[in-house]
């Protein structure tokens, strides 16, 4: 997106950057309203304003000129791409938060039906197989050499 | 330096017990499988293993260990080449180039490269071990905080220089990435950051973390992509280009020694280790190369760096962990496990009374390395296959066994959950132009650089020039880094006016 003044906005980035300030000060406020003392901001509060320094320098980067050759959203991709990211990203957290919840075994042949969809599996029949299949080679494999028992529902 | 009485007595230990032998070849196996897959540590492969060495004899038992050691330090850099995804730490400069080697296809030389760096890697860092044990542990037993803190700062730096065109985002990274590893309760007891999950206080979970940025950041960004290698024909696997990358290998001698040399001393220190140790490698062969500008790009020698010196830093923490009884990190304090498993304290009193024992171990690990290079020229080969398989199948499938591999860690979803939320802060950042390296070695060593600035604070009463002017070992690190870092610079400008000039022509 351009501005009047012929530079851009890269948004994803400035959302970045927005999220790691925003981190590093809420960081630091609460290290200091733990205690003032030495012993606890020797590292942090020096690091944290290195790091709010530092974010000013890349500040910049986030509004190049309108012709600039960098800070281009990604080439060629599509809004369909980007959809395609944030559903798998989505399922990731489905799995991660839902697998004590639902089980491993459930969780997982959830996940891996919808990321093989999102990755491009077309074949219905070869997406719930192999998904079917690689949970059951999974959760028996991996629990004979991890010393953690698995929270199961089926299996 | 090397006492051949005891020397002799190894020999006899090694001939007249079979059973040292016999869990060469298992132990190897074991630990080239659990290395290479993602999210089983060394540590966690030496663990799984520890209790079957409670009815051995202690020979064989540290020799199957040490086996298992061995093979998963290599299996680690085998999903590093392959997926991009450092197994461990210590892999994480191998990705740097092994990764972009085997995008390009040459996934078979890049594996050979690196099968051939961490065989003379290991080879190298015993054979000095061998000979300067003794040395290295007076040396190690001077390091304090500040010398510690001086050699994590380095590391960082060295990051920060290998950022590439942005520098402060490279900076920002590492500084975030430091920040994030002082999550949790400090050394003094003050907990900070926490957002009240209890799970926090011990820090942010370091190899979920890792997984996340380094690993499942990349898988999501190749979501768009068919395969991982896009021209059909470079996606054989070639035993002879295996063999020939194992031969490239040999061209760079100087790199090889370099690696293994920086591999054993840095090794040596305590919590550091390989983390370290191969990037310095990596930074130290990227600044004194004629091509250094390519590095990253899929360079082999950067891959013969990296893996030159993970693999010796084997051989120097062993230096540490049997001279003084400390462990550098997770595996050899499992080692250290295994000798109280056996009644047998290690340290200094270990190796005087025990030289033959410590000196069996060595040869053991001469014989590990070149059994290694034997059993790792199958396993890399049946391993190359990876690239044949279509992203579709693999992207989730990978996604899932590192989801499981954080959970197996931490025993709970903590490990899932944070490979989530930094796997897509990793997928943010590397889009726009962040080392998410930097943001991984400071996360590891956060916590490490503050421990030990609060121990020389405490030391010095806050007086830190006072103090440092005393240490000399701590000035002569400072000196090294302040050198490494001019002359970086020197030859980052050298490479940029040969690049404008030939540009010009």
């Amino acid at each position: 997106m351009s501005t009047k003044s012929g530079r851009k906005v890269v948004w994803g980035h400035l959302i970045l950057l927005a999220a790691i300030v925003g981190v590093v000060v809420a960081y630091l406020l609460d290290a200091r309203s733990v205690s003032l003392r030495t012993n606890n901001l020797l590292l942090v509060q020096p690091a944290a304003f290195l790091a709010i320094v530092l974010a000013a320098f890349v500040l910049p980067g986030i509004f190049p000129r309108a012709d600039a050759a960098e800070e281009v959203e990604a080439t060629g991709e599509t809004w369909g791409d980007l959809i395609r990211v944030f559903i798998l990203i989505v399922a990731l957290a489905g799995l991660a938060f839902s697998l004590e919840v639902i089980g491993f075994d459930i969780a997982t042949f959830a996940f891996m039906v919808v990321a093989l969809a999102v990755c491009g599996e077309k074949r219905w029949w070869v997406n719930l197989l192999f998904s079917a299949l690689f949970t059951v080679f999974l959760i028996y494999g991996y629990g004979t050499i991890t010393p953690f028992p698995f929270p199961l529902t089926i299996l | 330096m090397v006492e051949l009485t005891s020397v002799s007595g190894a020999f006899t230990l090694l001939s007249s017990d079979m059973n040292a032998w016999l869990y060469l070849l298992p132990g190897l196996a074991i630990g080239l499988i659990f290395g290479a897959m993602p999210g089983i540590s060394i540590t966690m492969a030496m663990a799984f293993a520890l209790p079957a060495t409670l009815y051995m004899d202690f020979l064989p038992a540290i020799v199957f260990l040490t086996a298992i050691y061995t093979g998963a330090g290599f299996g680690g850099s085998v999903p590093a080449v392959l997926m991009g995804i450092p197994g461990t730490s210590s892999a994480v400069a191998t990705t740097f180039d092994g990764y972009p080697m085997a995008r390009k296809g040459q996934h078979s030389e890049a594996l050979g490269v690196a099968l051939a760096s961490s065989v003379i890697g290991c080879l190298a860092s015993y054979v000095i071990l061998f000979v300067l044990i003794v040395p290295i542990s007076g040396v190690v037993l001077k390091l304090g905080p500040l010398e510690m803190f001086a050699v994590a700062v380095w590391g960082m730096l060295l990051l920060g220089s290998l950022a590439g065109t942005h520098m402060s985002r490279g900076l920002l990274a590492g500084t975030f990435g430091v920040l994030l590893g002082t999550v949790g309760m400090n050394t003094a007891g003050f907990v900070r950051g926490t957002m009240g999950i209890p799970w926090l206080l011990d820090g942010v979970p370091q190899i979920p973390a890792m997984m996340g940025l380094l690993a499942a950041s990349q898988l999501i960004g190749l979501i768009n992509t068919t395969y991982l290698i896009a021209d059909e024909a470079s996606r054989k696997i070639s035993f002879k280009k295996i063999l020939g990358g194992v031969q490239h290998t040999f061209r760079y001698p100087t790199i090889i020694f370099r690696g293994s040399l920086i591999g054993v001393i840095v090794g040596a220190i305590p919590g550091v280790g390989s983390s370290i140790s191969n990037l310095l490698s990596y930074s130290e062969t990227k600044r004194n190369a004629s091509d250094g500008d390519t590095f990253g790009q899929g360079n082999p020698k950067g891959v013969i760096a990296a893996e030159a010196a993970n693999s010796s830093s084997e051989g120097g923490a062993m230096a540490t962990m049997l001279a003084l009884g400390i462990p550098g990190g997770g595996a050899t304090a499992i080692l250290l496990a295994a000798f109280a498993m056996h009644n047998i304290v290690g340290g200094p009193s270990f190796i005087a009374n025990n030289k033959d024992i410590v000196y069996a171990v060595i040869f053991s690990n001469f014989a590990q390395a070149m059994l290694l290079f034997v059993v790792g020229l199958g396993f890399v080969y049946v391993a190359g296959y990876v690239v044949r398989v279509p992203l579709r199948f693999l992207i989730p499938s990978v996604l899932v066994v590192s989801t499981f591999g954080a959970y197996a860690i931490e025993g709970s979803s903590a490990g899932p959950i944070t490979l989530w939320v930094f796997s897509v802060l990793g997928w943010a950042m590397v889009r726009y132009g962040y080392p998410v390296a930097a943001t991984v070695v400071g996360l590891l060593l956060g916590s490490l650089l503050e421990g030990n600035l609060l121990r020389t604070n405490q030391i010095s009463g806050g007086d830190f020039i006072g103090y440092g002017l005393e240490r000399p070992w701590a000035l002569l690190i400072f000196a090294l880094m302040l050198g490494s870092i001019l002359l970086q610079a020197i030859s980052k400008r050298r490479r940029a006016k040969v690049a404008a000039l030939s540009a010009a022509q």
